[in-house]
């Protein structure tokens, strides 16, 4: 293993390990409505991050004593495939995905209008297949969509991204590589990007006031784009087939024309 | 549950279109639905394969780690498959520990690739008594749309197919680093047929699922040898029958050995 | 954005339709005066009020609508019913003169939505025979169509006898329910495009003349 000083963080040309600026994203693609027995879907990957995620509910909470009479239930299931991290996970959830599972359902519980579906549970399910830094940030966007898939009222979409610091300079969307830096900050962060909300917020590493300022504004900025990426994911799905049959509305059009005139 | 109850509905169609050898996606009796198969899916794992078949989707990984042998095979390492469920993958399905369904499954799976001696126990040998590789083969289903045991068994010898062997160093696997790819003499693969109102049918979809009576996996090789045998479901079989699913199963599974492509 | 260039675009939740004060449709809620879709779906706008046609979602139960149900479970004194929303609704046995099995089809009208969205069921009927088709529930009024137009072309354009539920169910008996399937498929596919019911007639049309794989046996 190279030691991290070896590593260079940042190069003379303001690069980073990977290539990217330091507030670059790494590339992400989002295709919602993937699994056919889920009721809303979604397929993320982000750099290496490969995420799959489904969605059920608004439906009963069973057993009954778990209903709550006020609101649905937010129940989120985040795993990891025991190949997707570089040492084999055992198959049983671990305490790391028992408490991102927590933070993240109550992120998504603000921005879903419960208080509409009393006594129910919406389910989600995420399972991380191949994973580098920033899953969680990965499976809660993908979870957003999924949401939005299976057509459950929401307030806003959520958008989650990491900001960190790897040798003195704050970045965005920190790899696997900069969060093993000597002097590493890791912050995930999720916003509801209409109102710039904080839904998520977890930090690791040790930071003062100023330069935390500067991560945090940088790691909203990157909320931001990933929600373009969640916009464009959900139209695009809808875009494609107006497209496909722009050409028979239009060949309809001409006959109905043709009709007319007769 | 939702969607469940309607596919029970549609087993009296089943049942009914298949008297005049019919199925309710239009298949041929003896035809698998398309096949899509991605390999090398996740780069943490040290082989990988995802397969959608129809609708059924299901993800392969293989981990390679080091242990000690079991004492009664000293010179020997193993192969290990698991199965879960995720609970997406159906609306019936709950988070939790492996099911009888995916314990039958991952069994049945195992069975397969082990007995067809695909890998040689003793070529993961690395110190007689002292350390051997063990091949984790874990399969999460995604989305049941019927016959996970293909599907499954597919995705596994497709993420063995393409398992690169971790370097060792003091006994540790290095990251990263491989010394060549995992030996896989055998092309195992499952073939299930279910048997539907007298009637035998390749590749049951979740709808026929619900309708058959029985159903019938086979473990077979290039060679033209078995590997596992599998019935399951309360119906039964002749011994006509079973010959006939054998003969079917070599001819349908050098059909789905032509879409693993080896690099 | 004018109201007029908002008018059929398709939205997604927390979208900003309008900052115009209108009156509040489905699927819209206002925040600090400005008006969001809670949803993926078109813009409508009538007579001064806004609302989104969500392209997805579940079923929710309303006084009046017509439902298609199966019967899930026969208990002492009542029937379970499966009316694909939240909750199973439960039918007294005096209320129903035929004994209903598990697996029995029925059409139901629901008179009554409680607070956790539990629905009352009356004017029980029995099916006998036919299968039931699916589409998401809020596609429903596109298979209906203004004044029955898209219904009536699918009666027309397959022969079979339909029934719609709101809930997402379609009875179908006779007729070419292979052809009607493709139409549901069509019309599922293709709801949030304008010409829907042209271009679903011309389908159908199109199918009859080959009268090929889906041709009248």
């Amino acid at each position: 293993m190279a030691k991290s000083e070896e590593i260079v963080y940042i190069n003379s040309e303001g690069k980073r390990v990977d290539g990217r600026k330091v507030d670059e994203l790494r590339p992400i693609k989002i295709v919602p409505s993937v699994l056919s027995r889920a009721e809303g879907s979604a397929y993320i990957e982000w750099g290496q991050n490969k995420a799959l995620v489904g969605v059920f509910g608004p439906r009963e909470a069973l057993p009954q004593h778990i209903q709550d009479p006020t609101k649905a239930l937010v129940n989120y299931v985040y795993r990891m495939a025991t190949f997707s991290v570089p040492d084999r996970k055992s198959p049983k959830p671990g305490r790391r995905e028992i408490e991102i599972s927590k933070v993240s359902g109550e992120a998504l519980e603000r921005a879903i209008f419960v208080e509409r579906f009393p006594n129910t549970t919406i389910d989600i399910y995420v399972y991380l297949f191949d994973s580098n830094a920033g899953t969680r940030c990965a499976a809660l966007t993908a979870a957003s969509v999924a949401l939005a898939d299976a057509g459950i009222p929401m307030r806003d979409l959520v958008s989650a991204c990491a900001v960190g610091r790897a040798a003195g300079t704050i970045i965005l969307d920190p790899c696997k590589a900069e969060e093993d830096a000597s002097d590493a900050v890791d912050m995930p962060l999720a916003i509801m990007p209409r109102t710039k909300e904080v839904v998520l917020l977890q930090m690791d590493g040790l930071i003062g006031k100023e330069e935390w300022k500067k991560a945090f504004e940088l790691g909203i900025k990157g909320c931001l784009q990933v929600y373009e990426i969640q916009k464009k994911a959900l139209k695009r799905k809808y875009e494609e087939i107006a497209e496909e049959e722009e050409k028979t509305i239009k060949q309809i059009d001409k006959e109905l024309k043709k009709v007319e005139k007769k | 549950m939702r969607d469940d109850i309607i596919w029970e509905l549609r087993s009296d169609k089943v049942r009914e279109l298949i008297k005049s050898s019919q199925r309710l996606d239009g298949r041929a009796l003896y035809e698998y639905r398309p096949i899509k198969i991605e390999t090398d899916f996740s780069k943490n794992a040290h082989g990988s394969c995802r397969v959608v078949l129809g609708e059924t989707d299901v993800i392969a990984g293989v981990k390679m780690d080091v242990a000690e042998p079991y004492p009664d095979t000293p010179d020997e390492g193993s192969i290990t498959v698991g199965v879960e469920f995720m609970p997406m993958a159906s609306p019936v399905f709950e988070p939790g520990p492996p099911d009888q369904n995916a314990t039958e499954l991952a069994r049945v799976v195992d069975r397969c690739i082990r007995e067809s001696k695909a890998i040689d126990f003793k070529k993961l040998c690395i110190e007689e008594g002292e350390k051997a590789w063990f091949v984790f083969i874990d399969i999460y289903v995604a989305n049941d749309s019927g016959n996970l045991f293909d599907a499954s068994s597919l995705a596994a010898l497709g993420a063995l197919l393409n398992t690169k062997i971790p370097k060792l160093e003091d006994d540790k696997i290095v990251k990263d680093e491989f010394v060549g790819k995992l030996e896989v003499a055998k092309r195992p693969l499952l073939t299930t047929f279910a048997k539907i109102n007298g009637k035998l049918l390749l590749d049951p979809a979740i709808a026929e699922e619900k309708a058959m009576d029985a159903r019938i996996s086979i473990g077979t090789t290039e060679e033209k040898l078995m590997s596992a045998l599998q019935k399951g479901g309360p119906g039964s079989f002749t011994q006509a029958e079973i010959e006939q699913c054998i003969d079917l199963a070599f001819e349908k599974s050098a059909e789905l050995r032509k879409l693993l492509k080896v690099e | 954005m004018k109201v007029r260039e908002m008018q059929g675009r398709l939205v997604i939740p927390g979208e900003l339709i309008t900052t115009r004060r209108m009156k509040l449709g489905p699927h819209v809620f206002v925040e600090n005066g400005k008006i969001y879709s809670d949803t993926v779906g078109l813009v409508k706008i009538e007579r001064g009020s806004v609302r989104v046609v969500p392209l997805q979602g579940k079923y929710m139960p309303k006084a009046g609508d017509v439902v298609i149900g199966i019967v899930v479970a026969e208990e002492y004194s009542y029937y379970a019913i499966d009316i694909n929303s939240f909750y199973y609704s439960f039918v007294p046995k005096e209320e129903i003169k035929i004994p209903l099995k598990k697996g029995t089809i029925v059409s139901a009208k629901i008179v009554k939505v409680d607070e956790i969205n539990a629905a009352t069921l009356s004017d029980i009927r029995v099916f006998r025979g036919g299968e039931i088709l699916t589409i998401s529930p809020v596609k429903v009024p596109r298979v209906i169509g203004k004044n029955a137009s898209m219904l009536n072309i699918l009666k027309k354009g397959t022969g079979c006898s339909l029934m719609v539920g709101m809930n997402g169910r379609i009875w179908a008996k006779g007729g070419n329910i292979e052809l009607l399937k493709k139409a549901l498929a069509k019309i599922e596919r293709e709801s949030h495009l304008s010409n829907l019911t042209l271009r679903v007639q011309k389908m159908l049309e199109e199918e009859k003349k080959k009268g090929g794989a889906f041709g009248k046996k």
